[in-house]
């Protein structure tokens, strides 16, 4: 249909033809042979005219125009290569980083769980535990008792499903003869058909599994790529997981990692019975498996609504269930006083851990990039208009030899089509490395890949900047009247004042912002340094840290196994101490309570908190860590089961409980009053979760009689590199047992700076914003001003021939600039002012109002701004005052 | 433009209607497009006047709607000269506009008519 059937050669051959044959039948008539040629050119009337009409009938002369444009358009680039690349490199960037961080926020904050309607999911919250049971978290956790009369009776959902993660991080798994470990869940018999997750390969679980507790095992896409490489011969295969067999039976859809963010599941088991197999990989609590145990509330539940009921309805019908649930097994009936826990029903749209973690860092990086934008777009628009001005006598001209202003328009749009989808493209490729970047430093494991939405969004923001990049240039195109062509260009000059007002206003916006990502920048990056800088309170180089979870059946093999591993650990040669412990520092993980102190719960002043942080640990386990005594001892390898029972507080805890009075001696014991030690020694405080946190009550027991012995974290004092022993150290925990890895293992250094990998990482990118932010800034001014100069040629060489110095020249250009870089301050320090209120609650060891901040914004700016002027102002100094003139 | 001389007893022909009387010439048999100028102009007892410029894009719209079809050719005097005869679409379109301009005709000449015969006064 679009292919060109006639050429036009044709056509102007049938003309021909034509005057021939008229010309014949003049003749014919008795007309001379000139004249009857003549008359039949005069009767055919032009034929130029009917070969050009001929030309544009056709729908082909749209598309030839626009080819003509864009072969114009590139001509008119390659002229200016500078421009262009400036204008392009400064899109892509621009650009590049706004769909970077929206493919992270879109695939961490927008993205639906990928299972069918999701809309229809809900996670099941508590707004409390009753009294006497244990939780993961006192919102988000059930018992299993709670999970088995909803599933049978809560007919408000359809089904309800659990699921509980194999350990707080990693479970030792084994295919083949390496030990590894992976993140794994146990999950209800109706998760994979509840939820919809479809299985491309082999099938989910039934509720036959679940019953049965079968060893059967689903692997995520994602695990199936990277461990097995997706081998379709996995199926029937077994997976060791803690030990036990596993049968491989399904890989479930590519994307669905399970339903709680931060991490990625790589597989699932049905819930099981059995002590290797607990849930979180506790040990069994009072011989008790989660299953069992009522008063400890550590599965997640999720629901999906029955068919046609709201969630009104269903909540109302589940509540009262609940109610009563949640006292099975616990005396039936809340105790006098307390306040029955209340179900709630919370939106499984997205993944709500996501949003708790990245939600505000997130939203403040799209916001500052969202300012890079803006300076970016404006810009190349600056550019574009100050090129357009110097081509002003070009459009004059071509409006005089009868150009429309459709034409001129179109010219301009297509040029800037050009530059954005130069800009674009650069910015995609941009955009996929700096996003694979971000979840890299991010520790996000969900599947950044940009899909429609982010695709969509970049679309949208360069179909903006090439309506602005076209449209915004016209006005000045436009403004050169036909007649402009023929005045001198002293008109020009003339004409300017206008337009660079523009310009200059769009300068000192454009610093206004460079001044807030700048304070933002800057405050953020003093927080890193403080948080890099806080001191621990203990000697962390030299540390290495790693996890073992034996297969221990009972506390007195517990026991033997890590007087065992200690043993062979400290003989390894290198190893100045070895240690063991419950929780590693840094890991963000403690055990809370209350405690007793000399056999009550201590009075504190007006309400304070009785919470106490507690750590089972080895023997020397401070001299190990450098944490110094200040009064007693360390714990020591002559505590045992059978010694007396002895702990170690720190100061906080001295301070809070027992002030004013020599805490060694006195006792402390645990909240149930099963077990009370002696207090033997008081260390320093120093940091334990994380480093940001304030100094609390702490209580240290001895592993050995406590009996609470299941995964530990070993802690290993070497000389040399911490990193250079695991070998060793893995080879000694093998030759206990061949089924152990390494859990986790990495310098203790690196343990804490994973509790503020969050803060360095957005510090880091604020900075890198800031940094780019200045970048285009100067580019923008230094363009500005250049244009400017450039306008301004001919009146510096009248000045200069009129006996200006040049010191005098070049301080008008700087004055020009730092008029701007005033104005640019004066709009921006408010604004950072703000900025930095909505920053406050991410900020460590700074205050929003940080000075040093402001100063330092402030300075660099002016810098760039002196900088950005040198050149220019350089070059007006340098005009020729009789070359300046005869350009003229 | 072209500039024609104003002969006073001829009509400029209006829009949309040279088709249409391409397409009866046509009708006829094929023929190249001086042919039909001709025959327009002498079948009208030369009151049409028929621009050659439109006649020729007229003809090459013609072709693009597939109502008439073309081939290069020779004429009766051995010019090389591009034929164009009706296709089965060209009928019908023939028939249809034919009517259509016959319906028109009648209703101005109604109007016309019924004025009372000024006409007649001129």
């Amino acid at each position: 249909m679009f292919r060109q059937k006639r050429s036009a050669k044709d056509f102007a051959e049938e003309i021909k033809a034509h005057l021939e044959l008229e010309a014949d039948e003049l003749r014919g008539e008795g007309l001379g042979a000139d004249e009857a040629r003549w008359k039949a050119r005069r009767a055919f009337g032009n034929v130029r005219a009917a070969g050009e009409r001929f030309y544009l009938r056709g729908r082909w002369v749209a598309l030839d125009k626009l080819w003509r444009d864009l072969r114009f358009g590139l001509r008119s680039l390659r002229q200016t290569p500078g421009f262009a690349v400036t204008a392009i490199l400064t899109l892509a960037l621009g650009i590049g980083a706004n769909t970077a961080v929206f493919s992270v926020m879109n695939a961490v904050l927008l993205k639906s769980l990928p299972v069918s309607d999701p809309d229809r999911l809900v996670y099941l919250r508590t707004s409390n535990p009753p009294r006497g049971t244990g939780t993961i978290d006192s919102n988000e956790t059930f018992s299993y008792s709670v999970y088995d009369v909803l599933r049978h009776e809560g007919r408000g959902l359809s089904p309800v499903m659990a699921y509980v993660p194999l350990s707080g991080s990693k479970v030792a798994v084994r295919y083949g003869a390496q030990p590894e470990e992976a993140e794994g869940d146990m999950v209800s018999g109706t998760f994979f058909s509840g939820l919809g997750v479809n299985l491309p390969l082999g099938r989910g679980f039934s509720e036959d599994d679940e019953t049965n507790h079968a060893p059967l095992a689903v692997l995520s896409y994602n695990y199936w790529t990277r461990r097995f490489a997706r081998d379709p011969e996995v199926l029937g295969k077994t997976l060791y997981v803690s030990g036990v067999p596993m049968t491989i039976v399904g890989v479930a859809a590519e994307g669905f990692e399970g339903v709680e963010g931060g991490g990625s599941t790589d597989f699932w088991i049905p819930l099981q019975n059995r002590r290797e197999l607990n849930a979180w990989g506790n040990p069994p609590q009072d011989g008790k498996l989660y299953i069992a145990d009522s008063t400890w509330w550590c599965l997640r539940l999720i629901g999906r609504l029955a068919p046609g009921a709201s969630r009104a309805q269903a909540l109302a019908q589940l509540q009262p269930v609940f109610q009563t649930a949640a006292y099975v097994g616990m005396g039936g009936a809340p105790m006098l006083g307390e306040k029955p826990p209340v179900l709630s029903l919370a939106d499984a749209k997205s993944f709500p851990g996501y949003e708790m973690d990245y939600g505000r860092p997130l939203r403040m990086l799209m916001a500052m990039v969202g300012l890079v934008l803006l300076i970016a777009l404006a810009n190349v628009a600056m550019l574009l208009m100050a090129r357009n001005a110097a081509r002003q006598r070009e459009f004059s001209l071509r409006q005089a030899l009868g150009a429309g202003r459709g034409e001129l328009l179109r010219q301009l749009l297509t040029e800037s089509l050009i530059l954005v989808t130069a800009g674009g493209t650069l910015a995609w490729g941009f955009a996929q490395m700096a996003t694979r970047l971000l979840g890299q430093w991010a520790q996000i494991e969900t599947s950044l890949a940009p899909d429609r939405t982010v695709m969509l969004f970049t679309l949208g923001v360069l179909v903006l900047a090439a309506l602005l990049f076209g449209l915004a240039p016209l006005r000045v195109a436009l403004a050169g009247k036909a007649e402009l062509a023929l005045k001198t260009s002293a008109a020009t000059s003339n004409m300017d004042a206008g337009k660079s007002r523009t310009g200059r206003i769009i300068v000192a916006l454009q610093m206004a912002l460079c001044v807030v990502l700048l304070v933002g920048g800057g405050l953020l990056i003093r927080t890193l340094q403080n948080l890099k800088n806080t001191p621990l309170g203990m000697d962390v180089d030299g540390l290495v840290v790693f996890g073992v979870k034996p297969n221990i059946p009972s506390l007195a093999e517990g026991r033997a196994f890590y007087l065992n591993l200690l043993g062979k650990l400290r003989a390894l040669p290198g190893v100045e101490s070895v240690t063991v412990m419950e929780e590693r520092p840094g890991s963000w993980w403690s055990d809370n309570s209350d405690m007793r102190v000399d056999g009550k719960l201590p009075d504190v002043a007006n309400g304070a908190s009785r919470t106490v942080r507690s750590n089972v640990v080895g023997p020397g386990v401070f001299s190990t860590l450098g944490v110094p005594v200040l009064a007693g001892r360390d714990f020591a390898d002559s505590d045992t089961a059978t010694s007396p029972y002895v702990g170690i507080i720190n100061e906080e805890f001295a301070k809070r409980f027992l002030p004013g009075v020599n805490p060694l001696g006195h006792t402390m014991g645990t909240d149930d009053g099963r077990y009370t030690m002696t207090i033997v020694g008081v260390v320093k405080n120093h940091k334990y979760r994380s480093i940001d946190e304030e100094p609390i009550p702490m209580a240290w027991y001895e592993y050995a009689q406590i009996p609470m012995v299941g995964a530990m974290s070993v802690e290993m004092r070497v000389h040399g590199d911490p990193l250079a022993i695991l070998p060793a150290a893995r080879k000694a925990v093998q030759g206990l047992d061949p089924n152990l890895p390494l859990i986790r293992p990495m310098t203790q250094r690196q343990q804490f700076d994973t509790t503020i990998a969050h803060q360095v990482l957005f510090a880091r990118l604020a900075g890198f914003f800031g940094f780019l932010a200045v970048v285009l800034v100067a580019t923008g001014l230094y363009g500005t001003l250049a244009y400017r100069v450039s306008l301004r040629t001919a009146e510096i060489g009248v000045r200069m021939a009129v006996g200006a110095r040049r010191g005098q020249v070049v301080w008008m250009i700087l004055k020009d600039s730092l008029a701007l870089t005033v104005a640019g301050v004066c709009l921006g320090v408010p604004l950072a002012l703000l900025v930095g209120r909505a920053l406050t609650s991410s900020l460590y060891g700074v205050k929003a109002m940080d000075g040093t901040s402001y100063a330092l914004a402030v300075a660099g700016l002016a810098v760039v701004a002196l900088v950005a002027s040198a050149v220019p102002a350089g070059r007006a100094a340098s005009v020729d005052p009789m070359r300046a003139l005869r350009t003229e | 433009m072209a500039t024609q001389e104003n002969n006073d007893d001829r009509i400029a022909l209006l829009q949309g209607t040279l088709d249409l009387l391409i397409l009866k010439t046509l009708l006829l048999g094929p023929c190249h497009g001086q042919g039909v100028a001709r025959m327009i102009q002498r079948q009208s007892e030369d009151v049409f006047l028929v621009d050659h410029g439109s006649l020729y894009v007229a003809l090459q719209r013609l072709e693009d709607r597939k109502w008439i079809s073309a081939k290069w050719g020779v004429s009766e005097n051995n010019r090389k000269a591009r034929f164009y005869a009706l296709t089965p679409k060209g009928r019908e379109q023939l028939a249809e506009k034919a009517g259509e301009w016959r319906r028109l005709t009648r209703a101005m000449g109604l109007i016309l008519d019924a004025s009372g015969g000024l006409g007649e006064e001129a």
